[in-house]
């Protein structure tokens, strides 16, 4: 099976192909044959597993060449697929998850028309996301990279008749092209200094040759490609909009697969950041500061879309923040784990939206367990679990994160972690209670999702219950962990200032009590929060804005822009145009001239002809004289 | 002895100026056109006397070119001005003024 890895990405390639060719024509088909290619994709990636799982710890790294791509020089590329514990399991996580959301979207997309071309894009998006795990070299990755960018600008902006649509579309793409820019210098520089982009090649020159600062220039570059593609600070102001796509594509792309992309590249160029020292603390500064950022500014939105488009950045602040630590596989975990809860997050609240017809704001919702008590209970599932209550997936994520920062020795980072915990679990409680409990805030009635939508979303609330405990008990013995170790090293076991019970404590009840409050807040009925924004204005405002980043980014660039827009207006009409038009202007003035001499009148001509020849005549004849 | 060749060319001349002051003074488009005729014959006939003064063949042979090319030019022309006048009742060419600059 391992040889046959390359099935994996060509599986959902031949599905984009035929539904892009074909798709009008198989119609509700298109659906089914996606689906099922990217969940043979999912099997014969098990069957890899399996084969990886029959080698020892030490031996589960199996490249597969297939032909070489550029040759120039001293400078060669192959496509070549790496499998090991760590691109298998980003793999298993693409095409099991990928594989479910495709089901949902089956059902979900039913009414669209253009339902052939959207499956097109969404098994595109697989190959790509495949390309990019599965690849053995930077260059490769980078393929896939901006491969799933494209898909993505093309599956937000797949209802392109909304200008909002269209927009957000552009700026996720744009916003994204910054960061890879600075991804793409990172490459070059990586090729600069140790003459190969492959990823065996380079991690083993990084160790012993590359000096810190060629391996700080080199981390950070990619880190800004990382940034852009998972939407951490500062270049996070496209994910929040991305919202305007498809449901099932927020869930898969902007939430369980694309985004975590920068987390990946991170981890697998761990040897890179680690060389450097510093941009390892820099990816942990801005992955917590990007998760309390953003946790704060989801419990600012009414939009249950832009809510959770807002938690997921805060968890994969949280990823950046245990890389930034060293902690690779507790970041692995929380990756894997969050991609299963958090596609269930959005699978549910695409429920909602199916069954309020496209209703996304939560102060119009609220009451709605009656109506669909089964995806009150999807929902509640995964919300507890990012909530952080035992025993479900995120608990045991988190927790690892939280308290490595403890057992490591960061005092600080742990404070402000346990805040973000608190945070992270009082602003998805609060969609949770805002949407399902409370009291009716609409008079319409909302009517369940059919059985076909229902079933993934059973099997990945499944995976949110189980998943923390079949791969990750303790940081340290984890399934996930055990397994990732060959790749990205064991953990080690620090004393921090609290004891592991302690720890674990600590952060149950903060995310009970977080719960708590947001049902005291949300759903009790004893707090008026719809008065809020009204009470307090600035605070709403800076919450529901996140904290006008936005408006200050539109502002940075927008002044500058339109006024160098303006100069060259300037430019172009005085001196470009000016010169071509002067030209012009002057010809056709000297033309005004000719009509003078072409008054119409035969006989003027004729004596004119007649001048002519006695003229030339009375030359020709003087000069022979 | 042969009539001498100025007598030829001195009709021929005077052929050609009657053509050319018709050209120019009149407005009626057939009248033009018999104008052109006339000094189109004015040169006809110089052609042919030279032919004769230098006893060779040449000129006569391009009068008849001249001849034929003038009988083509005749058929196209008074299409047009047959056509002209069809359509505007009138031949004075003063009133073609369509092309002016």
């Amino acid at each position: 099976m391992l040889d046959l890895i390359w099935l994996v990405p060509a599986l959902p390639l031949a599905g984009a192909a035929v539904n892009l060719l074909l798709g009008r024509r198989l119609g509700k088909a298109a659906g089914r044959l996606a689906t099922a290619l990217v969940a043979l994709a999912f099997a014969v990636s098990v069957g890899a597993l399996l084969d990886l799982l029959a080698h020892g710890s030490e031996e589960r790294v199996h490249v597969t060449r297939l032909f070489d791509w550029i040759s120039a020089g001293s400078f060669s590329v192959d496509v070549a697929f790496l499998v090991d514990p760590l691109s298998i399991t980003m793999a298993l996580v693409v095409t099991g998850v990928g594989a479910l959301i495709h089901l949902y979207a089956i059902g979900y997309m039913d009414n669209d028309p253009r339902i052939g071309t959207f499956f097109a894009y969404l098994n595109l998006f697989v190959f790509f996301m495949l390309v990019l795990v599965l690849a053995d070299n930077y260059l490769l990755l980078f393929v896939g990279w901006e491969g799933v960018g494209l898909c993505s600008y093309l599956l937000i902006g797949f209802w392109y008749e909304r200008p909002t649509a269209a927009s957000a579309a552009t700026k996720a793409f744009v916003t994204t092209r910054i960061g890879d820019a600075g991804m793409l210098l990172g490459i070059v520089l990586i090729f600069v200094h140790v003459g190969s982009l492959d990823f065996g090649v380079v991690f083993d020159e990084a160790a012993g040759e590359l000096t810190q600062g060629a391996a700080t220039a080199i981390s950070l570059l990619l880190l800004a490609g990382a940034i852009g593609k998972s939407a951490q600070l500062p270049l996070h102001v496209w994910l929040p909009d991305a919202m305007e796509g498809p449901t099932p594509v927020s869930a898969l792309i902007h939430a369980a697969t694309m985004v975590t992309a920068g987390v990946y590249l991170v981890i697998r160029s761990h040897v890179l950041f680690e060389v450097s020292g510093t941009a390892l603390t820099v990816v942990l500064v801005i992955g917590l500061i990007s998760a309390l950022y953003a946790a704060l500014a989801s419990i600012g939105q009414f939009d249950i879309k832009r809510a959770l488009a807002y938690s997921t950045m805060s968890q994969i602040g949280f990823m950046f923040f245990a890389a930034g630590m060293g902690f690779y596989t507790g970041a692995m975990l929380l990756l894997v784990c969050h991609a299963f809860y958090k596609a269930l997050l959005f699978l549910t609240a695409g429920n909602v939206l199916h069954g309020l017809h496209d209703e996304t704001d939560m102060r119009r919702m609220g009451g709605l367990r009656a109506d669909m008590p089964v995806s009150t209970v999807w929902f509640a599932i995964g919300a507890l679990s990012l909530a952080g209550i035992p025993p479900l997936a995120g608990f045991f994520a988190k927790d690892h994160i939280v308290g490595f920062a403890s057992t490591s020795g960061r005092d600080l980072a742990w404070i402000l972690a346990t805040i973000g915990a608190f945070l992270s679990a009082l602003y998805i409680a609060r969609p949770l209670f805002l949407t399902f409990f409370g009291r009716r805030r609409n008079e319409e009635r909302a009517h369940e999702a059919p059985g076909p939508m229902q079933a993934p979303l059973a099997a990945l609330a499944l995976l949110t219950v189980v998943g923390g405990l079949v791969l990750g008990v303790t940081p340290e013995t984890g399934r996930l962990a055990v397994f990732l170790e060959p790749v990205v090293g064991a953990v080690e076991h620090g004393e921090g200032a609290l004891r592991d019970g302690a720890l674990i404590a600590i952060s149950v009840v903060v995310a009970v009590a977080a719960v708590i409050v947001a049902y005291w807040i949300w759903a009790s009925e004893r707090v008026n929060w719809q008065a809020f924004p009204e009470r307090q204005p600035e605070l709403a405002g800076w919450l529901a804005n996140a904290f006008y980043l936005n408006a200050l980014y539109a502002w940075l660039v927008q002044f500058p822009g339109k006024g160098l827009g303006r100069a060259l207006r300037v430019v172009d009409e005085r001196v470009i145009d000016g010169a071509v038009n002067g030209v012009a202007d002057e010809v056709e003035d000297a033309s005004h001239l000719a009509p003078a001499i072409q008054r119409g009148f035969v006989r003027t001509y004729a004596l004119a002809f007649l001048l002519g020849a006695v003229a030339l005549l009375l030359f020709l004849g003087l000069r022979i004289v | 002895m042969s009539t001498p060749i100025s007598y030829f060319l001195v009709v021929s001349a005077m052929l050609f100026s009657i053509g050319t002051i018709g050209v120019l003074v009149r407005k009626n488009a057939l009248i033009i056109f018999m104008s052109v005729e006339l000094q189109l014959n004015a040169v006809n006939l110089s052609l042919v006397a030279f032919s004769r003064m230098h006893n060779e063949l040449d000129g006569q042979v391009l009068a008849f070119f001249s001849m034929v090319v003038a009988a083509a030019e005749v058929v196209v022309g008074l299409a047009i001005i047959v056509t002209v006048y069809r359509r505007r009742r009138s031949a004075s060419v003063d009133d073609l003024t369509v092309l002016r600059g």
